[in-house]
């Protein structure tokens, strides 16, 4: 007779996050990406701000994504460029869940005026062209990485707003937080213990896609010379390739290629998270 | 409530947006880095009669409240300001490029609307099938891209390599058409940017619409109608389509709002002459005039837009209101 081991709770919680495909791939590719950008300076074969003597040079063993016009390799560039990505990415959509999350859970604990107030503000972001106004923000004010990502969070807050309140109403009325009211427990006590933690979930899978978001708007913004000059960044590469594209196609649309990967990683992991979260009943 | 209270609700929301963005034009330029003056005169130095007739226009010299008076008053009249590049006002300018960005915009919204929806509604009928799956990943991987990206890729192929279709502009500048020749001309440059924004938002509308679906095809009453007989097509027909269209015509409005950054870029790329095109231009002319301009325009329009199409959805579904 063979006894079956007991299984841990977290072999559990690893099975159920493996078992998802879109999850297990997700991961994957975030740790290469996280990987590869942490390590970028020790291993890409060349400087990417040199300018070695093949200029133009298409995808060969010397250079695995060739050169653009300047001469510079093109795969140091795009590993640099990575870094750019993600701390924008990160940055901007950590921003957006925390300011979303405080508005969303005040809108739907406290209610009346205080929920009618913010609800207004929220339709009325919602109809503003966001990009347009973090261009003309950034056009302003300076195009370094923390300023992008500043702006970028403080205007697409709106949609973690909404799935917190939505979270915040439903959970007032279930019982645990019925009796933390009626032993007396703070409001803000109540908040940040019972409700936050436990009305985070949806924010988090929106978070998964606010990062691909972000990423691809910086890259957009890079693209017109509105990003950081300083950094090297994938936005700023296609627009190098732009005009060399008869001749050099390697450039834009590998760089383009980087964006394309990394946002899919983040909505692969938002999909992943979300069929995690929601397990569907068996038929 | 009735339908007119809901409509004026959604009315006050629309002018207070705009008010919104009118407000934050008028902050941005006084918080900015650098005086006030200087970023309207759009140079670092501008000579002292600039300074006097920026000043004396938009009272610059004068407490904030009267200031933004003055500003409210202007633009009530209508005026933007002046391009201080090209010296036009900054009304006209803009004027004369929303006809080519609204072409692409609505053509491709509708266009992609029509096959999203299409999509969406047979990968939901034939769920998990092999076209479903395939739909569903190739939705996901056109929504990762950049639009910029794929405006040069599309380019790539289709102008460079296989030489079908025009790299940029509208029309052929070297061929002066006319009349008919003329549109047939635009409608050839214009293939490309729209295939390519139609391209972006078809995910949006697939995902909605087979989201929708099959939400309709799980309630009660289809289960009920099924059980009585009533053949599939019938039940799609009368009952799921409608229902599910309905987030579809909310979408329509959201999406136009979110493409235009899409738009811009791909009509960059394409040197469609566009807002985008202006877009830029006035930023590597530091011509804020025009930059805020061209956001109080576009908010004006998505608000309109908005509301126009919230009018709509009342009208279709009177659950919104009724509750």
């Amino acid at each position: 007779m063979q006894i079956k081991r007991i299984r841990l709770k977290n072999e559990l919680i690893l099975g159920r996050i493996w078992a998802i495909p879109s999850l297990r791939v997700g991961f994957i590719m975030l740790l290469a990406l996280l990987i590869l950008a942490v390590l970028a300076p020790a291993i890409v074969p060349y400087d990417p701000t040199v300018l070695n003597a093949d200029i133009l040079s298409p995808p060969s063993s010397q250079y695995l994504l060739g050169t653009d016009q300047y001469g510079r390799d093109m795969l140091s560039r795009i590993l640099y460029g990575a870094r750019t990505s993600l701390v924008i990415g990160f940055l901007a959509a950590g921003l957006s869940g925390v300011i979303g999350i405080a508005i969303g859970a005040a809108s739907g604990y406290f209610g009346g005026k205080v929920d009618k107030a913010l609800t207004f503000v929220i339709n009325i972001f919602d109809m503003t062209p966001v990009f347009f106004l973090i261009l003309i923000v950034i056009a302003l004010f300076s195009s370094s990485i923390t300023n992008v990502a500043i702006v970028i969070g403080l205007t697409t807050w709106t949609a973690n707003a909404r799935l917190m309140r939505a979270e915040t109403v439903s959970l007032k009325s279930r019982i645990f937080v019925q009796a933390a009211i009626t032993t007396g427990e703070g409001r803000w006590r109540i908040l940040l213990r019972h409700i936050i933690p436990n009305g985070i979930y949806p924010v988090i899978i929106n978070t998964a896609s606010n990062i691909s978001a972000a990423i691809l708007t910086e890259a957009g913004l890079s693209f017109i010379h509105l990003g950081d000059a300083n950094v090297i960044s994938w936005g700023q590469i296609v627009a190098d390739g732009r005009t060399q594209l008869a001749g050099g196609w390697w450039i834009s649309t590998f760089g383009g290629l980087a964006i394309v990967i990394t946002a899919l990683t983040f909505f692969l992991i938002g999909d992943g998270l979300n069929r995690f979260m929601t397990p569907k009943l068996q038929k | 409530m009735a339908m007119g209270k809901y409509l004026a609700k959604r009315l006050l929301i629309c002018f207070l947006a705009v008010i919104l963005s009118v407000f934050i034009n008028f902050v941005l330029v006084r918080v900015a880095p650098g005086d006030p003056i200087s970023i309207m005169a759009g140079m670092d130095n501008p000579n002292p009669e600039m300074i006097e007739a920026l000043t004396e226009k938009y009272g610059l010299d004068q407490p904030i409240l009267t200031q933004f008076g003055i500003y409210l008053h202007n633009l009530l009249k209508g005026d933007l300001g002046y391009s201080y590049r090209s010296n036009l006002p900054v009304m006209s300018i803009i004027g004369e490029r929303l006809g080519p960005t609204l072409l692409i915009s609505l053509t491709s919204a509708i266009l992609a609307a029509v096959i999203g929806v299409a999509l969406g509604l047979r990968a939901a009928r034939k769920r998990d099938s092999k076209f479903d799956k395939v739909f569903c990943i190739t939705s996901y991987i056109l929504d990762a891209m950049p639009p910029f990206w794929l405006a040069l890729m599309l380019m790539l192929l289709f102008a460079t390599v296989l030489g079908w279709l025009p790299t940029a502009g509208m029309v052929d500048a070297r061929a002066n058409y006319t009349g008919f020749a003329r549109t047939l001309d635009i409608l050839y440059h214009m293939i490309l940017p729209v295939l390519c924004v139609t391209l972006l938002q078809i995910p949006t509308f697939f995902r909605i619409m087979r989201s929708s679906v099959l939400q309709a095809l799980g309630e009660e009453y289809i289960t009920l109608y099924r059980a009585a007989g009533m053949p599939q097509k019938t039940i799609f027909r009368k009952y799921v389509m409608k229902n599910a269209l309905l987030p579809t015509v909310t979408m329509f409005g959201m999406t136009l709002t979110y493409s235009l950054a899409g738009v811009a870029l791909v009509e960059i790329v394409f040197a469609w002459p566009g807002i985008g095109r202006l877009l830029l231009d006035s930023i590597n002319g530091r011509d804020y005039s025009v930059l805020s301009g061209i956001y109080l325009m576009l908010s004006i329009a998505i608000a309109v837009i908005t509301t126009l199409l919230d009018a709509i959805y009342a009208w279709l579904d009177p659950r919104i209101w009724l509750k």
